[in-house]
């Protein structure tokens, strides 16, 4: 058989990943195995933390509520899960992201909405 | 005490320049006849921020956090004597290294297991009782430092701040369980002795005639 060199196929393969690498932190950006390597580590975590971002901002999202509902002296109702319970029940759908930023933007509106919604 | 209280004061000023944000409350807090853990869970809150609808968990954006008379801080129970506190001394003195093998001797300044009662902390430095509750509390990563620093506790109720605007914080409405049975009876024996030391007192002469007759 002839020789056949391969040539830089390899080579063009590797800068493409090595841009996508170009920003990591120290071996993980220069050398070309761990380049591989931290490429898929990186797609894998952004895949999964995708699904996770949902996740926690809904739990920011609850949390907020809950502070700002803490503080409406007016009725015993300083609780988020009392809110939630009345906005099913007095079918106000709302999702929480709204809630929240209603929260910090117009606070005073959200607990008049809320004690009215309670009654 | 005087001596720790002007150390104090010197402190309390101290650390304010590192704090960046003042758009922050300043809410004080009276330790006087609270029970250390509920109070301390109450703080640890607050100096969080998870009080506030903009609480973000990578900022730290609590409320500067006073304490007042924290030496009239309770704890009930036995802890007033039994509760220890614990810490460990020793440090590593030298690491050496042998290259060949992968030997490491480390010599070491001995130390102890050091242990303190909750009676004689309190003697020493009432502040650091609530100080440690507070922080272990706290959760442990890198914005614990930064709390801590919010955290300004005075034994008694002066303190340097008199010119900020200080919001007093109510401590939200606690159920107290019932007691047990035990304590109940010896909480009703205790005041019987008492009724029965304020008729003694009431009536002195005329009950120590009577007495040695009823014994009798």
């Amino acid at each position: 058989m002839t020789r056949i060199k391969r040539g830089y196929i390899a080579r063009k393969r590797r800068t493409k990943i090595r841009l996508f690498t170009s920003s990591f932190r120290g071996a993980h950006s220069r050398l070309t195995r761990t380049i591989s390597q931290q490429k898929i580590k990186a797609l894998v975590s952004a895949n999964r933390d995708r699904d996770r971002k949902k996740r926690g901002f809904r739990g920011l999202w609850i949390h907020r509520i809950n502070a700002i509902i803490g503080k409406n002296k007016k009725k015993q109702y300083n609780r988020y899960s009392n809110l939630l319970y009345n906005m099913y029940k007095g079918q106000w759908l709302l999702n929480h992201k709204i809630v929240a930023q209603m929260g910090i933007l117009k606070g005073n509106c959200l607990l008049m909405i809320a004690n009215e919604i309670i009654t | 005490m005087k001596m720790v209280n002007a150390f104090n004061m010197k402190r309390a000023a101290a650390g304010l320049r590192r704090i960046n944000l003042d758009g922050l409350r300043w809410r004080v807090f009276d330790a006087k006849g609270q029970i250390l853990g509920r109070l301390a869970s109450q703080i640890a809150t607050v100096v969080q921020g998870k009080d506030k609808p903009t609480y973000t968990p990578n900022r730290d954006d609590g409320d500067m956090c006073i304490v007042l008379n924290a030496k009239d801080v309770c704890v009930t129970g036995r802890k007033l004597t039994d509760k220890v506190y614990y810490w460990h001394t020793g440090q590593v003195l030298c690491l050496k290294h042998f290259s060949l093998n992968i030997d490491i001797m480390v010599y070491r300044y001995v130390g102890h297991l050091k242990e303190r009662t909750f009676k004689d902390q309190m003697a020493k430095d009432p502040t650091e009782v609530i100080r440690k509750a507070v922080l272990r509390m706290l959760p442990r990563n890198k914005l614990r430092d930064d709390r801590d620093r919010k955290l300004r506790i005075f034994p008694s109720s002066e303190h340097p701040f008199g010119d900020r605007p200080l919001e007093p914080y109510v401590m939200p409405p606690r159920s107290v369980r019932e007691m047990r049975p035990r304590e109940r009876r010896a909480m009703v024996r205790a005041q019987k002795a008492e009724q029965q030391q304020q008729n003694t007192d009431g009536t002195k002469k005329g009950k120590k005639r009577e007495a040695p007759e009823e014994s009798a």
